[in-house]
């Protein structure tokens, strides 16, 4: 079991998970970071407080994977 | 009995021979771990459980795996009347705690109901105000962004333990993982995470352990959008 580590950028405002958590499932780790990104960008871009949401999962320490999460208004 | 004696004196106006009846009905005790289910959707309990000691939550979990947290209930609570007239658990109660409980059979609160009607009546008064919070718990699920939900759910939770004395200062118990928050909001543990950090940097609560510690009242109660009307604590409300 890894311990995975899920930052988040809100625009510039960057908020770092020194915690952690443990997860044996790695399918498990990106639906957490993808449910986690729409729903900080469900209330941030109705907000209107950021427009852009990036979740960085770092898997003990290392780059696991990134969700990125933009708004776009056309 | 003493804290749902407490509750009911100051919020049902129940009358002090009523009170006493409730008080003198039989129960057996029994102890749950913290994460023990109480009860399972689909059980049919012969009795009402009472929690003397500890906190327990209603759930129900859907197919996939994924658990929502209904409601938190403390000391003085019966999460389960319901049965009363419903026989079929339609969801678990789930230990949150260590929690001593206290089991009173449908049987004995009958009898006391038919023996004094006024005791149905407060049983009845309780039931709709479960259900008014349920009415909350749906807005605040469904309307409010996740930071307001997580401080409306703090507040009221805070309510609830002053009714039956149980809130000290700015401090008060509130023994849930973050992972357990997020299922009573419906967010991951990790945007739970993320909402009590921003809560802490902004000088408004902290929340360590299982104990919240208000550290700015105003800031709360504006992010909280909390109108306690629908707790219905006072006879008359």
């Amino acid at each position: 079991m890894a311990c995975f580590h899920f930052d988040i950028h809100e625009n510039d405002r960057f908020i770092a998970d020194d915690e952690g958590r443990y997860l044996d499932d790695e399918e498990r780790v990106r639906a957490l970071a993808v449910a986690t990104g729409a729903s900080i960008a469900r209330d941030a871009f109705v907000e209107g407080s950021a427009s852009r949401i990036v979740i960085d999962v770092r898997k003990d320490d290392a780059h696991f994977m990134r969700v990125v999460i933009s708004l776009s208004l056309e | 009995m003493t804290a749902l004696v407490q509750r009911l004196r100051a919020t049902s106006g129940a009358g002090e021979d009523d009170l006493r009846a409730l008080e003198a009905l039989p129960y057996a005790l029994r102890n749950y771990r913290e994460n023990q289910t109480v009860l399972r959707d689909g059980d049919r309990p012969s009795e009402c459980c009472l929690i003397v000691d500890g906190f327990c939550v209603r759930s129900k979990t859907i197919a996939d795996g994924k658990r929502q947290i209904l409601s938190i209930h403390i000391p003085g609570d019966l999460p389960d009347l319901q049965n009363l007239q419903l026989s079929t658990m339609d969801h678990d109660v789930v230990a949150l705690s260590n929690c001593t409980l206290a089991f009173i059979t449908h049987a004995a609160i009958r009898d006391l109901i038919r023996a004094r009607p006024t005791v149905g009546d407060i049983f009845w008064r309780d039931t709709l105000v479960d259900a008014a919070v349920f009415r909350e718990w749906i807005v605040n699920v469904g309307q409010r962004a996740a930071h307001n939900r997580l401080a409306h759910i703090i507040v009221e939770l805070r309510e609830r333990l002053q009714m039956i004395g149980r809130v000290t200062g700015n401090a008060f118990a509130m023994p849930l993982t973050q992972e357990q928050i997020g299922e009573a909001m419906g967010v991951t543990n990790v945007h739970t995470n993320r909402i009590l950090r921003q809560l802490r940097l902004d000088g408004v609560l902290e929340f360590h352990r299982g104990v919240v510690k208000i550290l700015n009242e105003h800031k709360l109660q504006e992010l909280a959008q909390f109108d306690g009307r629908y707790l219905h604590s006072s006879p008359c409300s």
